[in-house]
């Protein structure tokens, strides 16, 4: 009995590391929950005074909850504009990101899967030059760019132009691009080669190994890039405000800057629409934050 | 998501000159024909969009031009006026503030969330979640939401208000201004680097930090000695992007600032370009400005680079 009282010092110094370890994980805990709170904190009050009366907003603590559900803010932000509901810019933004993803994808795929299994001349300088454009601040060739689309005829636009359509927007993304090469690249080099002989052996040419091969392997990383190229459109603004020019073709991010000329003070129904605008994004962070954390890891890049 | 059918479609018109390929040439040569075949959009693309215009930009800097009437020559007047313009030069300045502000605060931050995040316990996969949030948002809408913290009655200020701090302007007032702008963009921006902070700290061996706990080294000076060396190729790494990312600073400034016009506080340098371009038409005048911000950003980047033998420790 003696012997089960009177522990050894080896046996009380591990029960009282045990709960030392217990205390440092509880504290590790509530830091980590208070700071995560904390960040969320704009989201939280996004979303409180989304749902207040107008003159709750101004009248009640910031924090508190709102006195009952106040949707109608949505649906006066919805309508808010003559001829134009918010879901007509949802309807462009979804266009637009979903053709730019649509390019990226096809393009950097096929120029990753020639950087990694073709040898060629210049395949050096080539690869280092579409790195170079990852650092170069794209803002270099706002203006170069805005008269090349100028001077493109397309016959539909009040212009003749390419300026106040949609093209600019996403044409671009069916002729490369330096994040979805880079990473793809990285992905298609981890593949086994030993798989694409199998595949030749069979007589299938490049073009075939790349489609039942190659692609197919690289889902996760083809997911990856899709999902981080409709993130940057999603939430891109320089480019539409200059290309876009009538209320119907804005996007998202340009209808909100829009908002915030017509509803000064009004604020619920501006964190409505800010809301409203962040909720695709939110929902597919949370569906797929695996690929998005493959995706910085993999190449380092932010959104 | 990738349709076979359509990549398909954009392959056939190319069928019959590789089959000629095919009979008369070297396996070598035929790889060649492959390769620039899978590049061609790419190609296209760094001609037309990106290595054409950087040196048209160039040219057009170099001229007078509204878009209306044709351009005219006028030498390297532009940067002479661009170097004597208020404007410019404020915009200038704002940017290199923002820059050397966010860029460390950003970094440092992110470096001690990572390691407060880099635990294996249970539910983390959900408090990292909240974390990121902030990856995933337009900073138009998060813009939007802060300048409304940042109101007058706003959440800021009535936070400060319960330590009796007297409201503040924080947005309208030209010396907060900037600053405020600042809190926002690292908030923002914090998510990114942590992601990548996380993944250096997860590539480090765990036998190096058991092997200094068996020398007795304790929590502090294992962060000094084993985490922050074998962190700096992520550091730095991070930190060239941050970097060139706040160059690039717009949108904040555009939603935050009075709309349409910030004033001279938080003017930055592609704000004004966008101004000089889309507001008045001086597209020479935009251009030369374009290639200012080009070449700061060139010549920071590879001071950066310089300083790399100094700190960073590749393993």
């Amino acid at each position: 009995m003696s012997a089960r009282v009177v522990k050894s010092p080896a046996a009380r110094r591990s029960a009282s590391r045990t709960w030392r370890k217990l205390i440092r994980a509880a504290a590790a805990y509530m830091a980590l929950i208070a700071g995560g709170l904390a960040m969320m904190i704009p989201f939280l009050w996004m979303l409180t005074t989304s749902l207040k009366t107008r003159a709750e907003v101004f009248s009640s603590p910031p924090l508190s909850f709102p006195s009952g559900l106040h949707w109608e803010n949505y649906s006066r932000m919805w309508f808010a504009l003559p001829n134009v509901t918010f879901g007509t810019f949802f309807q462009n933004s979804i266009v637009i990101a979903s053709l730019a993803t649509l390019g990226q994808v096809i393009t950097c795929s096929m120029a990753a899967y020639a950087f990694a299994v073709f040898d060629f001349r210049f395949k050096r300088v080539l690869f280092a030059l579409i790195l170079a454009t990852l650092i170069i601040p794209f803002q270099i060739v706002l203006v170069p760019n805005f008269i090349l689309y100028r001077y493109l005829p397309w016959p539909l636009s009040e212009s003749g132009n390419w300026i106040g359509t949609n093209l600019p927007l996403w044409v671009w993304a069916f002729f490369g691009g330096a994040f979805g090469t880079f990473l793809l690249r990285q992905f298609f080099l981890t593949i086994p080669s030993e798989l694409a002989d199998a595949a030749r052996v069979d007589g299938a040419n490049p073009w075939q190994v790349f489609l039942r091969v190659y692609v197919p392997l690289a889902k996760p990383a083809l997911a990856t890039l899709a999902i981080f190229q409709f993130m940057w459109s999603w939430n891109d603004l320089l480019d539409p405000l200059i290309y876009l020019r009538d209320l119907p073709t804005y996007t998202t991010t340009v209808g909100l800057a829009f908002f915030q000329g017509q509803f000064v003070g009004k604020w619920p129904e501006m964190m409505a629409g800010a809301l409203v605008s962040l909720l695709p994004m939110i929902i597919l962070f949370v569906i797929a934050q695996k690929y998005f954390v493959r995706g910085i890891t993999l190449s380092g890049l932010k959104g | 998501m990738t349709s076979p059918a359509r990549l398909g479609g954009l392959a056939e018109p190319a069928g019959p000159r590789l089959g000629r390929a095919r009979s008369g040439r070297s396996p070598r040569a035929r790889e060649a024909r492959w390769a620039w075949l899978f590049l061609a959009p790419t190609i296209i693309g760094l001609a037309v969009l990106s290595a054409g215009p950087i040196l048209a930009a160039l040219g057009i800097s170099l001229t007078k031009w509204d878009m209306l009437t044709p351009p005219q020559v006028v030498g390297v007047d532009n940067y002479v006026a661009l170097l004597g313009d208020d404007r410019f030069l404020k915009a200038l300045r704002n940017t290199t503030f923002y820059t050397l502000v966010s860029v460390p605060l950003g970094l440092v931050l992110a470096l001690g969330l990572a390691t407060a995040l880099n635990q294996q316990i249970r539910g983390i996969a959900w408090i990292r979640t909240a974390y990121f949030l902030p990856l995933v948002t337009s900073a138009t809408a998060i813009a939007l939401v802060w300048l409304w913290i940042y109101s007058p009655t706003g959440l800021l200020n009535s936070f400060l208000g319960i330590f009796g701090i007297a409201p503040q302007r924080w947005v309208a007032d030209p010396t907060l201004a900037m600053p405020s702008i600042i809190a926002m963009s690292v908030w923002q921006g914090l998510p990114g680097n942590v992601i990548i902070f996380l993944a250096g700290l997860q590539g480090i061996p765990a036998e190096y930090y058991d092997a200094a706990s068996v020398d007795g080294a304790g929590r502090r000076s294992r962060f000094r000695k084993i985490t922050l060396p074998l962190l700096t190729p992520s550091i730095f790494f991070t930190g060239v992007l941050a970097l060139i990312g706040a160059f690039q600073v717009f949108d904040q400034v555009y939603v935050m600032a009075n709309p349409g016009k910030p004033g001279e506080a938080t003017i930055t340098l592609v704000y004004f370009i966008y101004e000089a371009a889309f507001r008045n038409f001086k597209m020479g005048y935009a251009s030369a400005a374009s290639w200012i911000m080009f070449l700061i950003v060139a010549v920071a980047t590879i001071l950066y680079f310089r300083t790399q033998n100094r700190w960073v420790h590749y393993q």
